[in-house]
Parts: structure tokens; sequence; C-alpha cells
């Protein structure tokens, strides 16, 4: 498969008053074509940062990129100067955020706003882009759009909000979409709707996605590929059956145990216990270690490096070291490993 | 099961606002349910179907437009002396979403805490006072030392628990949770609805849970009411709403939430709601049926016999 985006070795920090923080520590991946990969993980493991430094899009004055690389179209991203990168930008990668409330102009027109980067990007005169631009909002299930594109945001619903926000960022079709929690802030009955244009449009337009979310359910009916992440760190990936019903790191296994699924009854839920770590002072070894009940003495020393499951699946835990000792995952992981697609359990 | 004792009943329970203007919005709209006595009712919907609004009114922080809510025989609303209303919130507390907006940032964790216990009084001296607010820290999983500190040195699980200890500080038999867990992180999530399960069984606490995390609900509720533009459409056992939803709109929400499932979300179907579909007749009264034991749907008569079939097979 092609690779659209890769991502080595990236290391950002933040300075604060308290010191550095070592906001992401490490981080390599790649997205092929036309695929949807989601990255999962809990508020401060680093999700958003490492998409908001693929779209350069980090505050300059207290953020720095200390090292790795973000190729795209055989350019490096974090060596662009800003002029460049404006025109990549809302072009080839485009990005749709968490918040439709406020991630719209109030006092532009929908329209004008959407026509934005098509005469900006695709030098389009504004006739044609106006045109464009109603094709666009009836794509996206706004209907009417004839006179929907010469209304205000706040004649809007968050949900019409948020394919206001998709319209413009497919507008010039994007080779990379990022979708920062798209759903979070909609109810169920309009995330499904949204979802479901997100996946009809990929299909159309060929683009790849990183959708970012903490919500596992919409994980599973979104992405190909799943990439958890945890204190800085991607911990282990795989394609959404792999993590799902195989998967290996027990940070992994802590999240997937912690939501209840329709057969979970009286037994209680399993809990991730601790916070998570200080990146101020990012801990020696694994970073979970000192929330996984699993621990062993070469966690706290050194750190886990990759180890391969299979082909598309990497973990980074030492329990999967050849001389680690055999553990049992929690009862609601071992359940979903009988209905991982044609594997054996407990080989 | 032996004979449950009413806890709560709220009956024709209705909450207009701008009542009477042009722009009247009926956020409640003539909902009664009961709450029994040790169980979790919980009660989902959608923004704006008025779910919060009704755990606000039952706790009086609304007065009702109409209707009453019976709290072990005594209705809440009504004429009440400032005496009367203090002992009724006592017997009642709160659990807000957003553990970030909920404490007021310039009181020591302490201060929080013994809020309830300084206005009821229920402290003879300072130390007392102290021993109580460790104590209930110690409930909620946090230590003695965080008594001094103040609400920003905080996390949001760490402040939620807050939340819950001061609601059980003046020892409450009933407790409204509005959506607790929704701001929270999912590995925090659980943590803190253990917990509130774990409270429950060992100080025999009631819960309202209002949540719109589904999965969530039916996992800590007995029973679940679900709302639509102000009216319960379906009330009934956690299971059997999940495995025989019989209102369309329960349905349609349902089929809505994914499930940490790739392997069922690649086949789901979902199901979309249009208050059309039913059809109903001009006069034709669309009422609160119990459709089977304990299992309530809005419906018209037609519709009734329709689900009693449906049940049946």
């Amino acid at each position: 498969m092609e690779k659209i985006l890769q991502i080595k070795d990236l290391n950002i920090s933040f300075h604060t008053f308290a010191g550095e923080v070592k906001a992401i520590r490490g981080v390599s991946f790649d997205l092929f074509k036309g695929e949807t990969l989601a990255i999962v993980g809990e508020s401060g493991s680093g999700k958003s940062v490492t998409t908001k430094s693929i779209m350069r899009l980090l505050p300059e004055h207290n953020s720095e990129i200390k090292g790795g690389q973000v190729l795209f179209d055989g350019k490096d991203l974090t060596k662009l100067s800003d002029k460049q990168m404006q025109k990549i930008r809302g072009k080839d990668i485009s990005m749709i955020f968490q918040d439709p409330m406020t991630s719209l102009n109030p006092t532009m027109k929908i329209g004008n706003q959407i026509m934005e980067p098509l005469i900006k990007h695709q030098n389009m005169s504004k006739g044609a882009a106006r045109e464009r631009a109603v094709e666009l909002l009836r794509l996206v299930g706004i209907p009417k759009p004839e006179i929907r594109v010469d209304q205000y945001p706040h004649q809007f619903s968050g949900g019409m909000r948020q394919r206001v926000v998709i319209a413009i960022a497919l507008a010039c079709n994007p080779k990379v979409l990022i979708a920062d929690e798209p759903t979070t802030a909609l109810d169920v009955t309009i995330q499904a709707q949204i979802l479901e244009l997100m996946k009809d449009l990929q299909k159309k337009i060929d683009t790849s996605i990183i959708f970012i979310t903490h919500d596992l359910g919409v994980v599973a009916n979104v992405a190909d590929r799943v990439a958890v992440m945890y204190g800085g760190k991607i911990v282990e990936v795989g394609t959404a059956d792999e993590i799902f019903y195989n998967p290996k790191h027990p940070y992994t296994w802590g999240l997937i145990s912690s939501m209840p699924d329709m057969e979970t009854n009286d037994e209680e839920l399993y809990s991730i216990p601790g916070t998570p770590p200080d990146l101020l002072d990012p801990p020696k070894g694994d970073a979970f270690a000192p929330r996984n009940p699993y621990v062993m003495k070469i966690d706290l020393e050194q750190e886990p490096p990759f180890f391969k499951v299979s082909d598309t699946h990497y973990a980074a835990t030492w329990l999967l070291h050849p001389d680690a000792p055999k553990v049992e995952p929690p009862e609601a992981v071992k359940r979903r490993q009988s209905q991982f697609p044609g594997v054996k359990v407990g080989k | 099961m032996s004979e449950r004792k009413k806890l709560l009943e709220i009956k024709n329970l209705k909450q207009y606002f701008n009542e009477g203007k042009p722009n009247e919005v009926k956020a409640v709209d003539n909902v009664s349910f009961d709450i029994y006595k040790g169980e979790v009712m919980g009660l989902v919907g959608e923004s704006g179907c008025g779910k919060s609004t009704t755990g606000r009114t039952i706790i009086r922080l609304y007065d009702a437009t109409g209707g009453e809510v019976l709290y072990d025989g005594v209705n809440v609303h009504g004429n009440k002396s400032k005496k009367e209303l203090k002992q009724f919130n006592r017997k009642m507390q709160m659990i807000f979403q957003d553990p970030y907006a909920s404490l007021n940032p310039r009181l020591k964790i302490a201060d929080v805490i013994a809020e309830g216990i300084d206005i009821h009084g229920l402290a003879k001296s300072k130390q007392e006072r102290m021993e109580k607010v460790y104590e209930l820290l110690e409930t909620v999983g946090l230590n003695k030392e965080h008594a001094n500190r103040y609400p920003h040195e905080f996390s949001g699980g760490q402040r939620q628990r807050i939340g819950i200890a001061r609601a059980l500080a003046v020892q409450p038999e009933f407790i409204i949770a509005d959506e607790p867990i929704s701001a929270l992180d999912v590995s925090i999530q659980a943590q803190v609805v253990n917990l509130m399960k774990k409270l429950q069984h060992e100080k025999g606490l009631t819960y309202l849970f209002i949540a719109h995390d589904l999965s969530m609900v039916k996992y800590i509720s007995d029973r679940i009411g679900v709302m639509y533009f102000g009216k319960i459409v379906e009330l009934a056992p956690a299971d059997e709403l999940y495995r025989n939803p019989l209102h369309p709109y329960t349905q349609s929400l349902l089929s809505a939430i994914p499930a940490p499932d790739p392997i069922s979300e690649r086949t789901r179907k979902r199901k979309t709601y249009d208050p059309a579909t039913h059809n109903y007749q001009d006069n034709e009264p669309v009422e609160f049926r119990e459709v089977t034991p304990g299992h309530f749907v809005l419906c018209s008569e037609t519709e009734f016999k329709q689900y009693q079939a449906q049940s049946k097979q």
C-alpha cells in the first residue's frame, strides 16, 4: 500500500513555568492511502499534539519540535517555512475540530467560509467557488443548500455546523483529513449520522483519515487501524480487529475492559488504578509501569521496545519478551479473544 | 420479589420555561414515574430532551410548573417553611456534571465538603467537623492531606470524588447524579462508577442517574427511562429495555450507539426516528401504558396491542 504520510521518531516539548513538558516522546507511524487510522488514549497522552504538529498548529512561543520528521509528499513538514506550509494546510491536509460551536467564524456567512480555501488554493473565481460551495453543502447532506449558503453559523444546529466544518475541510479534496474528536460534542444520533457521512465521503474522494477519539465504540465503527497512545508514546498499533480482539499491551487491556459492553453485568468494572504520568518528569522505564498490575522489575528500569505480534500488529510491553512470564489478561479481554477472527487462542 | 418501597413518586411533573409567552418551552411535559428505595434509576436521552431539567425540578432547583414530587409521601413542591425545606435538603443531594465548575475555587476542600455539615449543624466541635471530613475523603478514595488543598490542585476524577464526598456529607438517602462521568476520561469513568456502586451497597443509597452514555447507564441502572422532547417514551428494567425496545425512538437511540466491537459495527443497521410514523389521530389518547409487567411505553391503543403481541413472541 502507498504511504501518504510518515511520522518518524517525533519528539515535542512544551516550555512552561514548571519546566519542560515532554509531551511527545518518540512517536512513529505511517498513514496509508485511503485508510482510517484511529488514535486513542487518555487526555494528555499526546494525541492532539501529534496531529497538531502535522498541521504545524502548535503555538510557536512555547512549543518545540525537538527531533523527528513528518514526511508528506517527499517533504519534511517540520522544516517548511510558514508560507510553504500555508500552501499545504487546508489543501492537501485539512482538519476537523472537536467543537463545531467554536470552529466556525460567527461573523461570516457559511458560504464565504467554504469559498475561502477554494479561492485561496485553487484560484477559483468567486462565482465558481460559490457554485462549488453549494455543491459541497449538498454533498454533506444539508437540505436547501442554495438558501443555507447565505446563512450564518448561529442559524445552524450543532450537527449541521459539524457538516459545514466537514464541507470546508473537504473543499479542496485533501489527501489527508485529520479529525480531532469530531463527534465528541454531538448527541449519539447525530454522531451516527456524521460518522456515516465521513465514511461515505472517504469512499468518494479516497482521502486518508486520522481520527482522534477516546470513544472506543466510535473507533470500532470507523477505524481500519488503531494506534493506542500513552504518556506521549504509541504503545500498541494494529488493525482494528487485532486491537479489539487480541490486544497485547496491559494499557489496552485496561482501556477495553473499563468500558462496559452489553454482556457486562454485576461484576465490578475493571478500572485502571492511579493517574497518567507526569510528563514534566517522565518516569524511567515503562511510563505505564506504576499503573500496571502486571508490572515486572524490568519495566521500572528499561523502556520496552516494540515487539512484533503480526505484520500489522506491534506492542511495546516487556510481557511479549520471550523470557517474560505468561500472564492472564482480564476476563473481558479473554471473552474478546474468543471472537478474534481466524486465530488460535492461547497457543 | 418482595414488595418494594416507593421512595419517590413523580406525578405529572411539568416544567415550562417562558410560560404563556410565544417562546414557551415545555422542557418537562407531564412526566410520571416512581423510584424505589435502593434502586438506580437511569434517565437517558439526547441533549435538550429535558432529562437534566427533570432532575433539577425533582430536587427543587426549579419550581415546578405543575404536578407533584412525593418524597416518602410528602410533596417536595408546594408551600414549605425554611425549616421543612432544610430537612428535605438533607435527604436529597446532587452530583453535578462538570467537576471543574461545581467546586468553589476559593474554598479549601475541607470547607467545600463541610459546607453541608455546617448548615445542618451536624458537627458539635471543630475537631468533630474535621474528623467527618477526613472520614468522607477516605470513603471516596482520597486521603486526609487533601483536605487543606484547593480545587485547582486536583484532576477531573479526583474533583468528581470530592463532589461525591460533599453530597455524602449530610448522609442523604437519595442522590441525583447529573451526567457525573461525562466530563471524565474512560479509565477514570470506571473508577467513579465503581465508587458510586460501592457506596450504594454500603450506604443503601438510591440514585437517579442521568446520562447520555447508554452502555454506562445500562451497567449501573436497575431501570431506565428514555426521554424525548420532554416526555418519557419508554421505561423498563435495564436488560429488558436493551433486549426488547418497543418505542421506535428507543430503537433508533440504541441503534445509534457504537459498540466497542468492530465485527458487529460492520453490520450495524441504523434506524432513524420520525415522529410522523405514529400517525396519531387528532383525539386519539396517547398514554403511558404497561405492555409487560414493569415495561411502560408511551403509545396509543392500537400501538399498545401491537407491542403486546410483539412482546409475546
